[in-house]
């Protein structure tokens, strides 16, 4: 006889040991005896290392001091950051003109700001922004940074970025506010968004001119001064490396990793011998080789800056450690997307192009963003070839007459700089690549 | 009969093939295999002959002759004897190579041992521990190595103590003794009769290898199984020790002892090695960590569960079942970390070691020129070791696969 009534008895509610924090404890940290020990010894381990870094780096460290002497007269016992705040310019900027600061924020800001609507979802015409961004904005930031008089192509493209990054964000704010692209907004004031496609097109591409000319008229106007390469340092010079080591080394990698895969035994020879000599030996090595064998490689009279050196050195080092990154993700598309592509008639760069890069592109961000950071770290090496980047910065402070013998502090800030440079990028990438997966897989 | 019509039919469906000279397949893969053959072959020939002007321009020779000059400067740590002004630039490529090879040898070992704990940690079902775990590898993994290595040398190891007031690691007994000169240890000194012990060690290893043989083989026929660990213990102990004790001790110890300002005996190793050991061993055991993590992980739940259910102990789960699956996910990207450790004693030249790079490339090149057999050579000892390394892992790759089908 079972006992039936129409209604659903309630759910019971889940057992405490599964909801409580107590519950959970037992379950994760003394679920038996061994565990309880090791809880208690690790608990133990964590309270002194926290308590030690906290005693050493804030309760007892100095923040505002003149020189070494003044914070040991302060505390025995803490850090002495006041050196670091000292050297802080120093170490975000090198040496660079310190009225001409505002030249490296503006350019940081405005690839934040150029950027920034690709991860807007209402913002149109992603693709122009991404293209803009990688083919105009070196040129303009490349000019804020070395500055001097501009020949006639650097102003052409100064002023073809910035007409870019005002229709940007005009194209954001328009995007934002009323949900069009920049251009049927532009047609809608023009009343000639019931034109013909011809007409339209002339509407912008005049306006486009228009805008240019004036731009291109204005910047005629003004120089920004001469700053030399060898007043650039800092994070600023390490950025400045990495960003153009991993925007330059990526279409060098897709090349390169198409090269491998050829079918054509001249080129898959030549490209897996670039690929595997690179990446068998240091990045230290090919750093000396650019500053003691290139000088020899080039022609009479044509001397290449040791920056340039350092970055191009980078660039083929990094572009090979990439090509793997690329042959990896398209070693992950199946088979039946070639053949499909081909029984529709596209060839080579059709399908490479339209049908298997943009799903290997998928698979390859993890990777790319894993070698950018690797890349960022790495870029500290030419320190040893006596850039000024970050590291030697950091390593000056303590030959500075003041701060004489200041090792540790430095160091330790550097290294927190890079972990949160570093550990934010890869959790975002983490995150990106949960996002965009596609397949069913949990 | 089919075939033979299918045959025909073809024959006569096949289209008349025209060749078109720009459109043959076979023409244009010559066409741009020649190409590239000839852009890349120009483009050697114009480095080439940029190369050969310059030099002649700087009146430079080329050649490995340099190799049997005498080399005018000291080493300040060195495996092999070498007096300035009498050894030659060979001698330093020597030294080079065979201290970055020592100290990339000690690094991969620590950094294997440390990265399996570590790794072994993060799946720790204790939530405190794995979280411990997962700080170090973020924490050491998200900072670059060179700013570790510095740190190291010139946060730690350079200012430890001075050689009045060293530390004693060995508890009093003098063995181990670190100060800011680097770490000094006891050589031993070997008797006459000290080979007999050393004998003893092996033939008891050799017993120790038959007698586990024969057990399993007994297992596999019989399904018995005997205990052999406490025996081959005793074996491999007491053997060489009754040895040692039979011929009367014949060893000593050469123990570091303070002479006005430095120490008299032992051996001893710089502070830049022990940083550069340890910076690498430590970054090095995080990227290992998260290897072995991943290959645990890798090894389906089903496979543990399988195997509780069959009764085996949690011991003899991980030991028989996940460990031999999660071997081959382990130990490529666990081999191409040590090429990694080769590759990163490089760094040394940041620090002072004198490794290859920091001797040879830097130091000789500033002295004598010659960069391009210079620059060559060192990269070609590094392509060499890789070369190896990769070898092993192709070869090991290749037993898997076939255990496999």
């Amino acid at each position: 006889m079972a006992i039936v009534t129409a209604q659903k008895t309630p759910d019971r509610q889940p057992p405490l040991s599964e909801t409580s924090i107590i519950g959970w404890m037992q379950k994760n940290l003394f679920s038996s005896i061994t565990n309880t020990i090791l809880t208690v010894i690790t608990l133990y381990i964590v309270y002194l290392t926290v308590k030690g870094i906290y005693i050493w780096g804030f309760a007892d460290a100095t923040f505002v001091a003149e020189n070494r002497r003044e914070c040991y007269n302060n505390s025995l016992t803490g850090a002495c950051w006041a050196g670091v705040i000292d050297w802080m310019d120093n170490i975000m900027y090198g040496r660079y003109p310190r009225d001409e600061l505002w030249r490296i924020n503006a350019g940081g800001i405005l690839v934040v700001l150029w950027m920034a609507p690709l991860w807007m979802s209402k913002v149109k015409g992603k693709i122009f922004i991404g293209i803009s961004v990688v083919m105009l904005y070196p040129f303009l930031a490349g000019y804020l940074f070395s500055g001097g008089s501009k020949g006639l192509f650097m102003q052409v493209m100064v002023s073809g970025a910035i007409v870019a990054f005002i229709a940007n964000m005009l194209n954001m704010i328009i995007g934002l506010t009323k949900n069009q692209s920049l251009v049927q907004f532009l047609l809608r004031i023009f009343n000639q968004n019931n034109a013909s496609d011809k007409t339209q097109r002339n509407v912008i591409l005049g306006i486009m001119i228009i805008s240019f000319l004036a731009i291109f008229l204005w910047q005629i106007s003004f120089n920004l001064e001469k700053v030399g390469w060898t007043q650039w340092g800092g994070l600023f010079l390490t950025l400045v490396i990495a960003g153009v080591g991993i925007a330059a080394s990526m279409p060098l990698g897709v090349i390169l990793a198409l090269g491998r895969r050829s079918r054509l035994p001249v080129v898959r020879v030549l490209s897996t011998s670039f690929i595997e000599i690179f990446r068998s030996v240091p990045l230290i090595t090919v750093l000396f080789m650019a500053t003691t064998m290139f000088p020899l490689f080039m022609p009479d009279g044509f001397v290449l800056n040791k920056l340039v050196q350092v970055i191009i050195a980078v660039i083929l080092f990094n572009a090979c450690y990439m090509a793997e990154n690329v042959r990896a993700g398209l070693q992950a598309i199946p088979k039946g997307q070639f053949e499909g592509a081909h029984t529709i008639g596209l060839g080579y760069w059709g399908t490479m192009g339209l049908i298997v890069m943009p799903q290997a592109l998928k698979h390859m961000i993890p990777n790319i963003v894993g070698n950018f950071i690797g890349l960022l770290k790495n870029s500290t090496l030419v320190s040893i070839i006596g850039l000024f980047d970050i590291l030697l910065m950091l390593r000056s402070i303590s030959r500075d007459v003041p701060w004489l013998g200041l090792h540790r502090e430095p160091l330790i800030f550097g290294a927190v700089l890079f972990f949160i440079l570093c550990f934010s990028m890869s959790k975002y990438s983490r995150h990106l690549e949960k996002k965009l997966s596609t397949d069913n897989k949990s | 009969m089919a075939q033979a019509v299918d045959k025909k039919n073809k024959a006569r469906l096949r289209p008349k093939e025209k060749f078109n000279f720009f459109q043959d397949q076979r023409v244009r893969s010559v066409f741009y295999q020649l190409l590239t053959a000839g852009l890349v072959g120009w483009f050697l020939y114009y480095l080439g002959s940029n190369t050969a002007q310059n030099l002649e321009a700087r009146g430079m020779s080329t050649g490995f002759g340099f190799f049997n000059t005498t080399a005018g400067f000291d080493t300040e740590f060195k495996l092999i004897k070498y007096t300035p002004g009498v050894g030659t630039y060979r001698d330093i490529f020597i030294i080079g190579a065979l201290n970055t090879l020592l100290v990339s040898f000690f690094a991969i070992i620590a950094s294997t041992i440390l990265g399996f704990f570590v790794g072994i940690l993060r799946l720790s079902n204790n939530w405190l521990v794995a979280k411990v775990a997962l700080a170090f590898v973020e924490i050491f993994r998200n900072t670059p190595l060179l700013i570790q290595i510095i740190f190291w040398f010139m946060g730690i190891f350079s200012v430890l103590p001075v050689i009045k007031k060293t530390i004693d690691l060995s508890f009093g007994a003098e063995f181990l003794l670190l100060n800011n000169r680097g770490l000094y240890f006891a050589t031993p000194i070997f008797g006459n009769l000290f080979w007999l012990t050393a004998l003893a060690l092996a033939i008891a290893i050799i017993a120790v290898i038959i007698i586990r043989f024969r057990a399993k083989k007994r297992q596999e026929q019989t399904g018995e199984q005997v205990k052999i660990l406490l025996p081959c213990i005793a074996l491999i102990v007491l053997l060489p020790a009754i040895t040692f004790f039979a011929t009367g001790m014949p060893l000593a110890w050469d123990i570091p002892s303070i002479q006005g300002f430095n120490f008299v005996g032992g051996a001893s190793l710089p502070p830049a090695f022990l940083a550069l050991f340890v910076a690498l061993s430590i970054y090095h055991a995080a990227s290992i960590a998260e290897a072995v993590r991943a290959g645990i992980l890798s090894v389906n739940k089903g496979q543990t569960e399988a195997a509780l259910s069959i009764g085996l102990e949690q011991k003899k789960v991980i030991s028989l079942v996940v460990i031999p699956q999660a071997r081959p996910a382990i130990i490529p990207p666990m081999i191409s970390n040590w090429l990694d450790t080769v590759k990163n004693s490089s760094l040394a030249v940041a620090i002072g070691y004198n490794d290859i790079v920091s001797l040879f490339m830097q130091t000789t090149l500033n002295q004598i020129g010659h960069a391009l057999e210079i620059v060559g050579l060192t990269m070609a000892f590094y392509m060499t070791i890789s070369l190896i390394i990769s070898g092993f892992l192709n070869i090991y790759n290749k037993r898997v696969q076939l255990v496999e089908r």
